[in-house]
């Protein structure tokens, strides 16, 4: 197909001007990629499907939402107002919402996934630190893109959550005020945060899209990893992207879309997870809910920050906690990648998967002396593991590595 | 395709989410207010909706508005499909655009009943037990068994037991046959409710089969193309 479509007259005249053949034959038709890459290497392409998802649902919310924390009858307010009318009278506004909720939960999945398969396979270390480093640059975006966002219903979760995200920063010696200050656009969080919210959840999406660009060139340059971790003949051992992998990725894409599309239509709210039962309480500056927590997504680190008594040092943790993985490929000095051949770290990692889970449970859960000391826990191994890691080459015996894919 | 290992950690963590999904769930369900919250076999057939529809308007929207739903809807929503006639009869003096809201002012409200009665429009998705919340309340009216609530302020559901709202289908002292008859009341309130919190709830799960059917179908077919693609590839 995409043969037939080069040689069309039309392209033909546009390729004379650009480089536009060479680029789709480099990047696409012709780009090699290792045999073996199994469905873990799935996520990838559906990350990037979901965030055109998002961008495009966004782009039609926007035409019907407005940004306002006025109030109107009932207790309600413009902002909140406006999504119900998305809700009830636009036309289809159910459906692009309700994939725009179920969207941000399912962009985590994916990514979170993608992040797991690439510590498993130790995708990370050279000759990929950068391409890495722009990922983690792409998650730290996508949280605050996902943090922005939660704010625009001006529910209560909405309100108490972005109250709680803004006060940590207070923490922050010296120039704590002054930055919750800034971010909220005045002493507490009101009509100018819910239209910088608004701005910032707009501007992000369109840094990440940028960005996303950079991690798949960044990619292109130094080549996919594979589940075996060790470099390949790239003449004998590649196939080329298209059709091996477009075919691939498309039927990845069937099967992802068939649990996005049960969530969409049968169970949007997804038991309160994609969509908290207290959002479809307005905001309500007076009242503060019995349990705030955020959503899923963003409990991990939540939990990190609670761990500790000074909230100094919780916010200082839980920034480490997310700073900690850009220096990630310098602290493994293993010259193996894979776990498969690493029997010390593929425990390690795997700890350390279940670590986030466990915290994520924690900071989902309203708080308890038990489930702090189990988050307590949970935090330890987290940091844990990046700890150990830079010693891990010294005594772990690595199976012997396979010279051929 | 060697996928034992990965396999393995994903079994696990697998294993892990669903530890994590189950307890928090079963929490919520018995969350409740001290009490577990009744079961209210919510059903939305067309006649436990209009039925429902009658008890809001005549019972309800006395103190209780629904501003997101508006007059016209009772004749646009096919699950309620009334006719003109009856929407005009509903509605008196407002536009078919008006959302369905109290007479009753907000500084009435406060004066007779010390707070302003919470829009009904998405109660039954604003509080966790949803058309059950809605149903345990409105029949979990008692006698304060300490004697410092006034009878008809006294709910077994309701959190901190004090609940501003009087006693609306008059349970208290009901005799016993008149049971089934105040019950089948908040039965059908509650269902309506339920309806009126996401109204467009049959048309998505009636689209969403046919998505759903599509993807499975389209699914099969790009994994049959796959293999067909990949069959001399050595993997």
């Amino acid at each position: 197909m995409i043969e037939s479509m080069m040689k069309t007259r039309l392209f033909q005249w546009v390729d004379a001007r650009t480089d536009a053949g060479s680029i789709i034959r480099s990047q696409l038709t012709e780009y090699p990629a290792p045999r073996n890459l199994n469905y873990m290497w799935n996520f990838g392409s559906l990350a990037l499907l979901v965030l055109v998802l998002q961008i495009l649902t966004g782009i039609f919310l926007v035409m019907y939402y407005k940004p306002s924390a006025e109030m109107t009858a009932g207790g309600f307010t413009v902002a909140f107002d406006s999504i119900e009318r998305i809700m009830r009278d636009v036309n289809f506004g159910w459906l692009i919402r309700y994939m725009h909720a179920v969207g941000a939960s399912a962009f985590f999945i994916v990514v979170y996934l993608h992040i797991a398969r690439g510590l498993y396979y130790g995708s990370y270390k050279g000759p990929r630190e950068l391409l890495w480093i722009i990922g983690v640059v792409i998650l730290l975006i996508m949280q605050g893109a996902a943090f922005f966002g939660y704010l625009l219903p001006w529910g209560q979760m909405s309100f108490w959550g972005a109250t709680v995200i803004t006060n940590l920063f207070g923490a922050v010696p010296v120039i704590g005020d002054l930055i919750s200050e800034v971010l909220r656009g005045g002493f507490a969080v009101g009509d100018p945060t819910l239209n910088r919210f608004f701005s910032l959840h707009y501007l992000f999406p369109l840094l990440l899209a940028a960005i996303v660009g950079g991690h798949v060139h960044a990619l292109h340059v130094v080549h996919s990893n594979n589940p075996e971790g060790i470099d390949i003949d790239h003449e004998k051992e590649t196939i080329p992207f298209h059709p091996y992998y477009t075919i691939k990725d498309a039927f990845g894409v069937a099967v992802f879309l068939i649990p996005y599309c049960y969530f969409v239509f049968f169970n949007p709210e997804a038991w309160g997870y994609f969509i908290e039962v207290d959002n479809f309480v307005p905001a309500n500056n007076l009242q503060t809910p019995a349990h705030i927590a955020p959503v899923w997504y963003l409990t991990p680190w939540y939990t990190i920050l609670r761990s500790f008594e000074s909230k100094l040092l919780g916010v200082a943790a839980m920034g480490a906690s997310l700073a900690i993985l850009f220096v990630l490929p310098f602290l493994d000095r293993s010259k193996v990648r894979s776990a498969r051949y690493r029997p010390v770290y593929r425990q390690m990692v795997i700890l350390f998967f279940i670590s986030v889970l466990v915290l994520g449970y924690c900071g989902h859960s309203a708080p308890t002396a038990t489930l702090k000391l189990v988050g307590q826990i949970a935090t330890a191994i987290y940091f844990g593991f990046f700890l150990l890691l830079p010693f891990v080459h010294k005594f772990e015996k690595t199976k012997p590595v396979p010279e051929r894919i | 395709m060697k996928l034992t290992n990965m396999k393995q950690s994903i079994r696990l963590s697998v294993a892990a989410i669903c530890l994590a999904l189950t307890v928090p769930m079963s929490a919520s369900a018995s969350e409740g207010h001290g009490h577990a919250l009744k079961d209210a076999n919510i059903q939305m057939d067309h006649d436990t909706l209009r039925k429902g529809l009658e008890v809001f308007t005549n019972v309800c929207m006395g103190c209780h508005s629904a501003k997101y739903l508006r007059y016209g809807s009772l004749m646009a929503y096919p699950e309620l499909g009334l006719t003109r006639e009856e929407v005009d009869e509903l509605r008196g003096e407002h536009s078919l655009m008006d959302g369905m809201v109290s007479e009753l002012t907000p500084a009435d409200a406060i004066e007779s009943y010390g707070k302003v009665p919470p829009d009904l429009s998405l109660i039954t998705r604003a509080r966790r037990g949803a058309g059950n919340y809605v149903f345990s309340i409105l029949t979990g009216y008692e006698e304060d068994p300490n004697g410092k609530i006034p009878e008809g302020n006294y709910n077994i559901y309701y959190p901190g037991n004090r609940i501003a709202m009087p006693d609306p289908l008059a349970w208290m002292g009901h005799s016993e046959d008149e049971t089934a008859e105040i019950e089948g009341q908040a039965h059908a309130v509650a269902s309506f409710l339920t309806f009126v919190g996401d109204p467009h709830q049959f048309e998505r799960e009636r689209i969403g089969v046919w998505v759903l059917g599509f993807l499975f179908l389209l699914a099969f077919v790009l994994w049959m193309l796959k293999r067909e693609i990949w069959k001399d590839v050595k993997h």
